[in-house]
């Protein structure tokens, strides 16, 4: 057993919908189903600020490599593009439904997101390049992807900007080519909708979390199941550790069930449960690992993200066969 | 230091504010690396609360990027913040455990699973007639064999006399000494084999050599501070803090349960007489 003595965040009103850590890790950004995302120092909690300007629930957000824009989607149907620094907006993609994920290439020039399959609309994925003014003024993407009868419910960028793989409410995952627009794969591995995909530190794995009570490990070139993890209740976030890349990767789960609200530590190769934790009093909604892998955070039903600093047993830990 | 500002207002005022707002100024000190804020507070019940709040200042060495965003302006809702977290939204837990799934535990598991399996391939009984995996009664070679076994078993007792019941001649040989029990008959355990042997107690205490008993602890005591304290003398396989079932507070003694006997006499050497809070701990073995 090992303690660890978790910061609390409390910037919320409700509960959170996603958080990223940046590049190097120093920043937390946090996005909630209040109006403002906001972005805190990882290490000790402090609060930077909030990006103020939405007038919905805000789904999904991501930052860029360099971590000087954040991307913002929200259910009042806008799309919106921050400074860092000071947190004013850049620009505003204006839509028909909800964005409900949104991401920045690996270039940190172009940004995608998904809008909402409501009110008669189609779920699309969006396209723009932030270099170009005319794209953001005229809110003209370069190519607009149609989904074909499902809801996309997280994406990502892949195989340095060539491609994109997208998790489903059918539990279906696809994997686009970006440069003619089409579909290559797609794949049914999953039973209900998947939550959450992240890459890997490498970016060739990813893992999926998805309702079906199980989170998948899978190659992201060619869409190759390669693992899966079990549990007992639906999964909301998954994440790899980036520390250990051979044998101690673990996949960190996370449930909603009334009273069953834990973070599990998977071991990545031999899908075994080594670990968990409990520290919020709701259904965890989002999981990241710090970038140096030895910190993760948690951001749950109840409003609050939780950034966890592992002691040294975790690091001790030997997985025995 | 006030009293300008004191002096302006009218006598009135100043009696006023003193009795409904005034509260004493919040404080601010360094000492060394530790920054201490003092700040008072009104509880609902009107009672002046004292709020002391510490932080630990770190330098840190991080790439020019990170170093340049960590001077970086507040904006949005944090923009009237001052330097440093605000306790308003920044607050530490109390300590979470994060509990590791050993492969002992998966070990211990297993079993679980296992008696049905065995029930699966173990004899349900055996039979006495034909030796099967049945039910004497239930034997379909009951009335052939039966038969000739008592013949057999005639033949070999035919020196000793005739026909003479069975049960009869086990009878005979018991005196001489105790024997394994050929038949299914019941046998009281102390005229068993080793009925001699005193019977075994339940009350076994596996780990009763690596236990330590200590006294003398303070009602604040939680026990991750038993484990900090103790941790450095081996590994420890349970703690058992008396805990008051109303207050939550330490009834003032617990057990600690090493793996190794070494490790329990390094604590006890060590940390007897060991002054811990206010008061010096009284360490020793358990009885």
């Amino acid at each position: 057993m090992s303690c660890m003595k978790p910061i609390s965040l409390l910037g919320h009103e409700r509960s959170i919908t996603q958080i990223k850590y940046n590049r190097e890790g120093d920043l937390l950004f946090s996005s909630a189903k209040d109006t403002s995302p906001t972005v805190w120092y990882s290490i000790n909690g402090e609060r930077l600020g909030t990006f103020d300007g939405h007038g919905g629930a805000v789904w999904c957000i991501d930052v860029n490599w360099d971590s000087t824009k954040v991307l913002t989607g929200a259910a009042d149907s806008l799309c919106k593009l921050w400074d860092t620094q000071t947190g004013k907006e850049l620009a505003n993609f204006e839509n028909g439904s909800a964005v409900r994920t949104c991401g920045f290439s690996f270039s940190g020039h172009d940004v995608m997101y998904s809008t909402d399959k409501t009110m008669g609309r189609s779920c699309e994925v969006l396209f723009f390049d932030t270099r170009d003014q005319s794209q953001l003024e005229n809110n003209s993407p370069y190519m607009k992807i149609t989904a074909p009868d499902s809801k996309v419910t997280s994406a990502t960028w892949s195989n340095l900007d060539k491609e994109l793989i997208s998790g489903h409410d059918n539990g279906a995952l696809c994997l686009w080519d970006l440069k003619t627009g089409s579909m290559v794969e797609e794949i049914m591995e999953h039973t209900k909708g998947v939550n959450d995909i992240q890459l890997n530190k490498t970016g060739q794995l990813f893992v999926t979390a998805c309702k079906d009570s199980t989170s998948k490990l899978f190659n992201a070139t060619t869409l190759e199941h390669l693992k899966t993890y079990k549990t007992d209740r639906p999964v909301n976030s998954a994440a790899i550790s980036p520390l250990y890349d051979h044998e101690a990767m673990d996949v960190t789960t996370t449930s909603s069930r009334i009273g069953k609200f834990e973070t599990k530590f998977f071991h990545m190769i031999f899908e075994e449960e080594f670990a968990r934790f409990k520290g919020h009093f709701g259904p965890i909604n989002s999981v990241a690992f710090h970038p140096d892998g030895k910190s993760c955070s948690t951001g749950g039903e109840d409003g609050f993200v939780k950034i966890n600093y592992f002691d040294s047993q975790y690091f001790e830990f030997d997985f025995e066969v | 230091m006030d009293s300008p500002t004191l002096n302006s207002t009218s006598w009135a005022d100043q009696v006023e504010e003193g009795e409904l707002h005034a509260l004493p100024p919040s404080k601010t000190t360094f000492d060394g690396s530790i920054k201490r804020v003092i700040s008072y507070k009104r509880s609902e019940e009107d009672k002046l609360l004292k709020v002391v709040q510490t932080f630990k200042i770190e330098k840190r060495r991080a790439s020019k990027t990170v170093a340049m965003r960590k001077a970086w302006k507040k904006f949005g809702a944090a923009d009237s913040d001052g330097p440093g977290p605000n306790p308003a939204t920044t607050t530490v837990n109390d300590e979470i455990f994060m509990n590791f799934v050993t492969n002992k535990e998966e070990l211990n598991n297993q079993p679980e699973e296992d008696p049905l399996q065995k029930l699966k391939t173990t004899k349900m009984g055996m039979c006495r007639v034909c030796q099967g995996d049945h039910w004497t009664t239930k034997c379909p070679y009951k009335d052939t064999l039966e038969n000739l076994r008592k013949e057999l078993s005639a033949q070999e007792q035919g020196e000793a006399g005739a026909e003479t019941p069975k049960a009869a001649t086990e009878a005979g040989e018991a005196p001489e000494g105790p024997k394994p029990p050929s038949t299914g008959k019941y046998i009281p355990p102390a005229a068993r084999e080793g009925g001699k042997r005193r019977g075994e107690s339940m009350f076994t205490r596996k780990d009763e050599g690596a236990t330590i008993r200590v006294t003398n602890l303070s009602e604040d005591t939680r026990e991750s501070d038993l484990k900090d304290l103790f941790q450095p003398f081996g590994s420890i396989q349970r703690i058992f803090l008396a805990m008051d079932r109303n207050t939550q507070t330490s009834k003032g003694f617990a057990f600690i349960t090493f793996f190794s006997r070494e490790s329990a006499a390094r604590a006890i050497q060590s940390v007897s007489g060991f002054g811990y809070d206010h008061l010096i701990l009284n360490v020793e073995w358990a009885k």
